[in-house]
């Protein structure tokens, strides 16, 4: 993986990830908030692969960009039908749904499962987030 | 070891079989980059399903141009992912790539738009009947899965999709009109999208 657009998440190079491509093939409602997913860049999609974490399902009402420094609006929209919102956890480095909008289901290519190497920070992604009822 | 594998080499099975397994991959290359699929639906009329025809078209798809070669051109058929369902797959006409200028048709809220990077804007031929970039804008060039070369089935109709349709008279004069209103809407852009510095993703 290269970029700093999931610091702290990931680093910015030399980490090698495992993905989990059947699940989602299977099962496409799996994808919950906060899950890391990897998909195809809706603006480069035949060079780039992009790791985000999923914001919004669809129904789900986001605000565009809460930092205001991509997205020249603050404003609440609607995630349409058969879209997700993705989002960087390094909001200042990370061109993502604030640039490009929601982004189809069709170009999700799989979840990330668990970090192989280093060795050392290996770790298995568990979903962070909890729902507050 | 030498003469075990010699031996395995004599056996019946072996001669049998490594003929086959041989060329399993290539096969599963082949039928992996170019697949046959039958059309539903009537939102490329009158190019595919005609109503003239009995049989539905069974056409041939090239995974191969998409993926490998990336060869997206304007009036090309292709098979994409709806972006409003991704179990669904949609039959469609490129009729404009990033950079364009499109002139909408009714149901747009937009005039004009530009499409913007990566993106592609996708049109059936009959546009009342078909749910298309009209209804759901721009979609992305990842949802185009392949690209369209040829109807197979039924043998009357088959050839190149665009030829066939030209075969007869009215079927020419109408191709054209419909080709002529398509690039009518459409604006060229002259940049080259692809030199454009990249900010970090």
């Amino acid at each position: 993986m290269t970029g700093p657009s999931m610091l702290p998440t990931f680093a910015i190079e030399g980490e090698i990830v495992i993905e989990d491509v059947i699940t989602y093939r299977l099962f496409p409602d799996s994808i919950k908030r906060g899950d890391l997913v990897v998909a195809k860049s809706p603006v480069e999609p035949d060079t780039t692969i992009v790791c985000k974490r999923v914001i919004g399902l669809p129904g789900d009402i986001v605000c565009v960009d809460p930092t205001g420094e991509y997205a020249p609006t603050s404003e609440y929209i609607k995630v349409p039908e058969g879209h997700i919102w993705i989002s960087g956890d390094n909001a200042s480095f990370s061109r993502d749904s604030r640039t490009y909008g929601p982004v189809p289901k069709g170009l999700i290519i799989g979840r990330v499962l668990a970090r192989v190497w280093p060795l050392r920070s290996f770790t298995i992604f568990r979903n962070p987030t909890t729902t507050i009822e | 070891m030498f003469s075990l594998l010699t031996s395995i080499r004599r056996t019946w099975l072996y001669r049998k079989t490594w003929p086959y397994i041989y060329w399993l991959p290539t096969v599963y290359l082949i039928a992996d980059f170019f697949q046959l699929k039958t059309i539903n639906g009537r939102s490329m009329q009158p190019t595919l399903n005609p109503d003239s025809s009995r049989w539905k078209d069974t056409v041939l798809f090239s995974k191969y141009a998409i993926r490998v070669t990336h060869d997206y051109r304007r009036d090309d058929i292709v098979l994409l992912r709806s972006p409003e369902d991704p179990n669904h797959l949609l039959i469609k006409r490129i009729v404009a790539l990033e950079g364009d200028t499109v002139q909408t048709l009714p149901p747009y809220p937009i005039r004009e738009v530009v499409i913007p990077k990566g993106h592609v804007w996708v049109e059936g031929d009959e546009h009342f009947v078909s749910d298309d970039s009209n209804h759901f804008g721009p979609v992305s060039r990842g949802l185009i899965e392949s690209k369209l070369l040829a109807i197979i089935w039924p043998p009357e109709r088959f050839g190149p999709a665009d030829e066939v349709t030209r075969r007869d008279k009215k079927g020419m004069e109408n191709e054209e009109r419909r080709r002529k209103f398509r690039r009518s809407r459409v604006n060229i852009s002259e940049v080259d999208q692809l030199s454009q510095p990249q900010p970090p993703n």
